[in-house]
């Protein structure tokens, strides 16, 4: 009897994706075993199961270990990565109890979702074979699919819901599609095999079938992190879903999707750098150019933040398209300070929302700053560091973006940058000009913050201060995350 | 090899022959007198009410739902089944792994009472 | 002599279409002569005599039914989809009659030399010593045994009648409740056979070493499972002739009718074949008969066991019947393949 050839197993490579998982499991169950309305629990043990994931992703940091002949790496970068996904999915879950309680909506099964969805984004980053890599975008794809259309009752949110499946599932469509011709064209799906086959036949790069599929990818992943002309999904989507997982969605996801784009176009194309080059700066200057214009004239704050979130993807994309190391540093760091900011901006709209997320526009702001001063102070530190003003994280980091780009020649492309961050300012101000300078037309309803969004509050702005002051650590963390 | 297939491609021949050959000789034969009642819905008799093509139960989707999910694992056991013996006890331990998270999913359907018909 | 066509001898081709004139001829026989013994057994179980007047004892009976079908009237409903509708008996039908492909019911007969597998989708090599037959043939089953479904649903949804829907929907849903766990049941099997080709099941099972000896467990419930995903008391509610009238078939008269009915029949012969070539040893048996001869006695001693069961159980209700399905039988199916993975890996060596 023959036998069967075994692959070297490293499961210690993979135990924060194994280890979430479990969990998410043991909280499906306990969800349905536990009898009662309050799921707040859930979140707490999602919390706790969250921490001991990240300690052990951070366990792994240091050489880069590859596995499973070479479909799975724990690197530095991936483990960077993981940290935003699992701070995100935290953040995401302390604001979440209060408002699906709010909206009626508080199934327990929205953390062990959450969790899955966190297991996809972490196998996004450290998958370095195609075929992982899209695995884990259709775990994290069909989590956020039932994610937006969570509130059942709310029509708004079923559009949400339908609108990103249906379009989620084309550019998936997409994204496979440029996976399986450029395994045509280069004979493997592991990016090492198919760098190394594209550094061997440099001839490679005029093959139809070859540029046809990383064409098809980079349109997939575009979509993925709403780039534009590949954003018509975002404002629906992320108007129409619950505040926390509009927050989620806007950051996990989205630093998910520039993990697998950068793993697989710097290091699966390594020698085609120039060609990405100039594709990305289109991609880069359209997207931040159509977020911000349509961003000014939005008066629903959760569709003005939908906008700003395509712009902010197109400011990290202008790290991209520098495609050095400065760049991919910079991305990194600036997608752990957006999840920071921008889940911080959300949580301050969930206080906000009455039910049915009536009072949603900026013009229900008005006069709230002196109202809840407090509040109004934290909404515009997140406002400020969303529109790159120092002493703030968004600046820092999109001072590193937009440097990356000068030091790689695209000084064009970083004075566009800067333009659209002064345009930016204009509907952030717009929202504090309305908290600060006018009268309440009637008085607010304050359901009052639980203690789980004062900590997430806390804690976000503690990290846009902190990483905006002294962002020494992290930087360095970042660019050893890069060094590939 | 392919020959083996031939034959049935063969069988499917006859079976497609006689079935349509039944069909069309039987309404060739058959008497013919139709009239607008004889031609109705059958309703026990009564005037038929509304139309057939109306919404039902939710429940057949989510059976249809249920069914897919748990026969994609069901062929996914089969081609293990047949290496079982070779894989030894790796094979054994992945499929009790696979086996228990299929259960997961079992007893979270069932707690949810998506297998209830009542 | 050999004359090679598309690399197999001359005889072969001959062989072939003989075996799948005669397989066919046969089934279509039981299926005609299943309706009586069905009427006949029943009644004699229930204190009647049943038909009687068409030939000696009743035994014309069936070819009188025939014939009546074929001169009654064809009704196409008038909101009916017509093509859905003259297309459903087929789509049920047909998959029915060519499942017997790769069924082995015998070993093999010599005639002028030629050694001949008795298995339609099947040959010797040229040494003759070795049987190559479908590999993947339970696969195949189980994929003709659920296109079955499909006729029964469209059938149901062409109609454009109320009861019919709901017959097919019942039926669809019971179906594929059964069949999953019929699929997970026979799963077991496999792990001690190491094949999924039905010849090499079969040739596993000699001298009385039967699957249903080693695995009683997947085999009853093989065979439950079996008797409801064609339909069979007491799992025939698709029919219910009290509430639906009928079910799928309301609408259906003349011959569609009848392929409806003979389908039923096709398949309860075929997942008797099934389970006699899977559990029972195919045409293993004392060697004074020919193997053919005890494959078809035990695949008509369960077709009897059928009746036996429809004259003695009462219907199920359709709760108890997707309970059965998903709740009894589902996670047997499962413990079943772990037990037998453990017995294998840690008892019988």
């Amino acid at each position: 009897m023959e036998t069967i050839a075994m692959p070297a197993i490293n499961l210690a490579v993979i135990m924060p994706e194994i280890l979430l998982s479990c969990i998410a499991m043991v909280l499906l169950l306990v969800n349905v075993f536990v009898p009662g309305n309050n799921k707040a629990y859930l979140g707490y043990l999602s919390i706790i199961g969250l921490a001991v994931t990240a300690a052990s992703a951070v366990g792994g940091w240091g050489p880069s270990v590859s596995a499973f002949n070479g479909s799975v790496v724990q690197d530095n970068f991936a483990i960077f990565f993981k940290v935003i996904f699992l701070i995100s999915a935290g953040l995401a879950i302390l604001i979440s109890d209060r408002y699906m309680v709010q909206e009626d909506c508080n199934q327990g099964e929205l953390y062990p979702m959450i969790l899955f969805a966190t297991v996809g984004m972490m196998l996004m980053a450290s998958g370095t074979d195609l075929m992982v890599i899209f695995l884990g975008l259709e775990l994290l794809s069909i989590c956020l699919y039932v994610l937006a259309g969570w509130n059942r009752d709310n029509l708004k949110s079923n559009e949400a819901g339908l609108k990103y499946f249906l379009l989620g599932a084309f550019s998936t469509g997409f994204l496979l599609y440029g996976m399986a011709l450029t395994y045509g064209a280069t004979g493997s799906t592991k990016i090492q095999a198919i760098s190394s086959y594209v550094m061997g036949n440099p001839g490679v790069a005029s093959n139809p079938l070859f540029v046809v599929g990383m064409l098809l990818i980079a349109v997939g992943f575009s979509f993925k992190i709403a780039a534009a002309p590949f954003h018509m999904w975002t404002p629906d989507v992320y108007q129409g879903a619950p505040t926390p997982m509009t927050a989620f969605m806007s950051a996990g996801p989205k630093a998910a999707g520039f993990a697998a784009f950068i793993r697989v176009m710097i290091f699966a194309f390594p020698m085609l750098r120039a060609e990405w080059s100039d594709l990305l700066w289109i991609l880069a200057v359209l997207t931040m150019t159509v977020g911000n214009i349509i961003a000014l004239s939005q008066d629903n704050v959760k569709r003005m933040l939908a906008y700003s979130s395509i712009a902010h993807a197109g400011y990290a994309l202008v790290g991209f398209a520098a495609v050095n190391a400065e760049g991919a540093a910079g991305i990194l760091f600036y997608m752990l300070s957006y999840a920071f900011m921008n889940i911080g901006a959300f949580a301050v709209i969930i206080l906000i929302t009455k039910k049915g997320e009536v009072n949603g526009n900026v013009q229900d702001l008005a006069g709230f700053g002196h109202k809840k001063p407090l509040l109004a102070m934290v909404l515009s530190i997140f406002l400020f560091s969303l529109a790159g003003m120092p002493p703030t994280a968004g600046f820092i980091g999109k001072f590193y973006l937009f440097s990356a780009a000068i030091k790689a020649g695209y000084v064009w492309l970083a004075i566009i940058g800067v333009l659209n961050s002064a345009a930016s300012l204009y509907y952030y101000l717009r929202v504090m000009v309305f908290m600060y300078m006018k009268d309440p037309e009637e008085d607010f309803e304050w359901a009052g913050a639980t203690p789980a969004i004062a900590v997430c509050l806390l804690v976000a702005v503690g990290a846009t201060l902190v990483l905006g002051v002294v962002p020494g650590t992290v930087l360095e963390l970042a660019q050893k995350a890069v060094q590939f | 090899m392919l020959g083996a297939y031939l034959p049935i491609l063969v069988l499917v021949v006859i079976a497609c022959l006689f079935g349509l050959g039944s069909v069309v000789f039987s309404s060739l034969i058959g008497q013919k007198k139709p009239s607008q009642v004889k031609l109705a819905p059958y309703e026990c008799g009564c005037e038929p009410v509304g139309s057939a093509r109306e919404r039902f139960s939710i429940k057949f989707y989510l059976i249809a739902m249920l069914f897919i999910l748990f026969d994609i694992e069901a062929v996914f056991m089969y081609p293990w089944a047949v290496l079982f013996k070779r894989l030894g006890m790796f094979g054994l331990v992945e499929m009790g792994l696979f086996i228990v998270i299929l259960f997961v999913g079992y007893v979270y359907v069932w707690k949810k009472g998506a297998l209830e018909w009542e | 002599m050999d004359t090679l066509i598309l690399g197999l001898p001359v005889a072969y081709y001959i062989a072939m279409v003989a075996k799948v004139l005669v397989a066919f001829v046969f089934v279509l026989l039981t299926v005609a002569y299943a309706t009586y013994a069905e009427r006949k057994i029943i009644g004699h179980m229930q204190v009647r005599l049943g038909p009687m007047r068409t030939g000696w004892h009743g035994l014309l009976q069936p070819i009188a039914d025939g014939v009546k079908l074929f001169f009654k009237e064809e009704i196409i409903p008038s909101q009916a989809s017509k093509f859905a509708f003259l297309i459903a008996p087929l789509v049920a039908l047909i998959p029915a009659f060519i499942s017997f492909a790769v069924i082995p019911f015998g070993d093999s007969v010599t005639i002028g030399g030629y050694t001949v597998p008795l298995q339609i989708a099947a040959y010797y090599d040229q040494a003759g010593k070795q049987v190559f037959d479908v590999n993947v043939g339970v696969l195949y089953i189980l994929a003709m045994a659920s296109l079955g479904v499909y006729g029964i649903v469209l059938a149901g949804w062409a109609s454009n009648s109320k009861y019919s829907l709901l017959g097919g929907l019942r039926s669809a849903a019971q179906m594929i409740s059964y069949e999953l766990a019929a699929g997970l049941a026979i799963i077991s099997v496999f792990m001690l056979s190491e094949s999924l080709s039905l010849h090499k099941i079969v040739a596993d099972q000699a001298g009385g070493a039967w699957y249903a000896f080693k695995q009683p467990l997947a085999f009853v419930i093989f065979f439950i499972c079996s008797l409801a995903e064609i339909n069979r008391t007491p799992f025939d509610l698709p029919e219910a002739e009290t509430e639906l009238v009928s079910g799928f078939c309301t609408e259906y008269s003349s011959m569609k009718y009848a392929m409806f009915f003979m389908a039923e029949y096709a398949n309860m012969i075929t997942v008797c074949a099934v389970t006699t070539t899977l559990f029972l040893g195919g045409w293993h048996g004392p060697a004074f008969l020919p193997g053919w001869f005890w494959f078809i006695a035990k695949v008509y001693f369960l077709i009897f066991l059928c009746m036996w069961i429809r004259a003695t159980y009462p219907r199920y209700r359709y709760d108890q019947l997707m309970r059965l399905g998903w709740k009894v039988f589902l996670p047997l199916t499962l413990v079943n393949v772990v037990a037998t993975g453990l017995w294998v890996m840690f008892i019988s060596k």
